[in-house]
């Protein structure tokens, strides 16, 4: 029976043969390979069979060699069943549209979840996300990947510490952690400022305190510049007597002295740079992806940049909580452009204190202004130019030092 | 010439122990009980009715009768009987 048991899918036919001695026109197919069953002979003349759907062309083909007359009862399995289906118009249409409309459904948010944050911060969010065109309804792949929505959120909201944003299906998780602004507890101890770096005062701004250097005066670290201590002075003039019946009048010094700082510098600068840029030329391709296969759907144009930086995104079609095999793949082509500059001493130097300028900005803080000096020595080593320059800077020096009252 | 090939085939299938169906050209049948008659290696359907069943063979002819025939299935060198098998009967000829 093995024969006829994946007949539902290729599909069989119930025929009837009309003659003289009809069982013999089965017989006839059986020699030519052809399997037949569930033969029945109803009379002398009518013969009833079942073949197979592909055997049917050479069925007729061998009754055109005989006298039998043929003709097709009933037809089974799943060709059949797909043509009456698909005779059926309104139904297929049904079908497809329906087909169609999950799949739309499937590519479209349905829900935000945002968790872990407080009220208020989620209604920024939300904000956030539906001016990025990230709300309930949205289609999902005009949105970009989470990491982007992560990133631009993160730049939006300067509130947020982390922000996890996740795809599930239909919605988007989102978790966030909010940076809780810890305050540095006021030292409120009696306390001195002592001078961090050596350098010359040029301006000064004291708060509270006494200060004990004026403007121009060259200090060295750990000199103090401005004391908490308010009796000092006139501690070494009065008596001791007098001195006891005073209350120790301590405060925590407060202020700022900007002073005039060097720095040497040391910054290796090469002759030559190769670097790529972008010029800015580019062309967006859009691709249908399935499996492998990609079908260019826009930009077919050839690019024809000599170098080039390409920029794939692949966003997925979803059916129900299923990734389809289907993606829509954007690929942005960027002209690239080989940069080789040969510099000049001049230029050269004046990198170097470019360079160098940033080097000490980053490490004196932003408040401190930088102006170069000159250049202490330059020497060419293997393609790269060593120099050492020198830089003066106004800064603030100050350094807290907690006066102990020797209790 | 024919002498010579049948007994050699006689040799073959009582030495060698080769399945006699298949050196002799003769048709193996098997049933079941009276319901089922399995027939391979014949050479051709004669005739086919409700009651009766002949099919040829080397020499002769075999024919099957009994009640409400079905060939259940036809391949080119076999044939399943279904119904109610009555008797067995090889005709030479």
């Amino acid at each position: 029976m093995k024969h006829t048991q994946a007949i539902f899918f290729t599909g069989s036919v119930k025929i009837k043969v009309t003659g003289h001695h009809p069982e013999l026109f089965f017989g006839l197919c059986a020699r030519e390979g052809i399997t037949v069953w569930n033969v029945i002979k109803i009379n002398e003349t009518q013969c009833i069979g079942n073949v197979r759907l592909s055997d049917i062309s050479t069925i007729k083909r061998l009754r055109r060699q005989t006298v039998y007359k043929l003709s097709f009862l009933s037809r089974k399995g799943f060709p059949f069943l797909i043509q009456r289906v698909l005779h059926k118009k309104p139904f297929v249409a049904g079908l497809l549209l329906s087909i169609l409309f999950v799949t739309f459904l499937s590519n479209i948010v349905w829900d935000i979840e945002v968790e872990n944050v407080p009220p208020e911060v989620e209604a920024k969010i939300i904000e956030k996300l539906d001016e990025y065109g990230i709300h309930p309804g949205a289609v999902k792949f005009t949105i970009g990947t989470p990491g982007d929505i992560q990133q631009r959120l993160l730049d939006d909201l300067p509130e947020l510490l982390w922000v996890g944003v996740t795809e599930k299906g239909t919605t988007y998780q989102l978790e966030a952690v909010e940076k809780t602004i810890v305050e540095e507890p006021e030292q409120s101890g009696p306390r001195n400022l002592v001078a961090a770096k050596k350098g010359v005062i040029v301006d000064m701004f004291v708060a509270k305190g006494l200060p004990l250097v004026e403007v121009n005066d060259f200090v060295t670290p750990g000199q103090v510049l401005v004391s908490g201590n308010l009796n000092e002075n006139q501690g070494e003039q009065e008596d001791d007597e007098e001195k006891q019946d005073k209350p120790k009048n301590f405060v925590a010094a407060e202020g700022e002295v900007i002073a005039e700082t060097w720095y040497e510098v040391e910054t290796t600068v090469p002759l030559k740079a190769n670097y790529q840029t972008l010029t800015g030329e580019n062309e967006t391709k859009f691709k249908l992806q399935i499996g492998k296969m990609k079908i260019p759907v826009w930009g077919f144009k050839k690019v024809d940049y000599e170098q080039v930086y390409k920029e794939t995104t692949r966003k997925p079609l979803y059916f129900l909580h299923w990734t389809l095999p289907i993606s829509i793949v954007e690929e942005q082509w960027n002209e690239q452009a080989p940069y080789n500059e040969k510099r000049s001493r001049k230029k050269v130097r004046s990198e170097a204190v470019k360079q160098a300028t940033k080097q000490l900005q980053t490490e004196l803080g932003k408040d401190a202004e930088i102006a170069f000096q000159k250049v202490l020595h330059e020497r060419i080593e293997s393609g790269k130019v060593k120099l050492t320059l020198y830089f003066k800077a106004k800064e603030d020096i100050t350094k807290n030092q907690p006066i102990s009252q020797g209790d | 010439m024919n002498k010579w090939k049948q007994r050699i085939e006689n040799i073959l299938t009582q030495h060698l122990e080769l399945p006699s169906d298949v050196i002799l050209e003769l048709p193996r049948i098997t049933t079941i009980g009276q319901i089922h008659a399995y027939i391979e290696n014949h050479k051709g359907l004669i005739l086919f009715s409700e009651s009766e069943l002949r099919l040829r063979m080397k020499d002769g002819y075999l024919r099957i009768t009994g009640e409400n025939f079905v060939l259940k299935m036809m391949l080119p060198e076999e044939i399943l009987l279904e119904g109610k098998i009555k008797e067995l009967a090889f005709i030479e000829g």
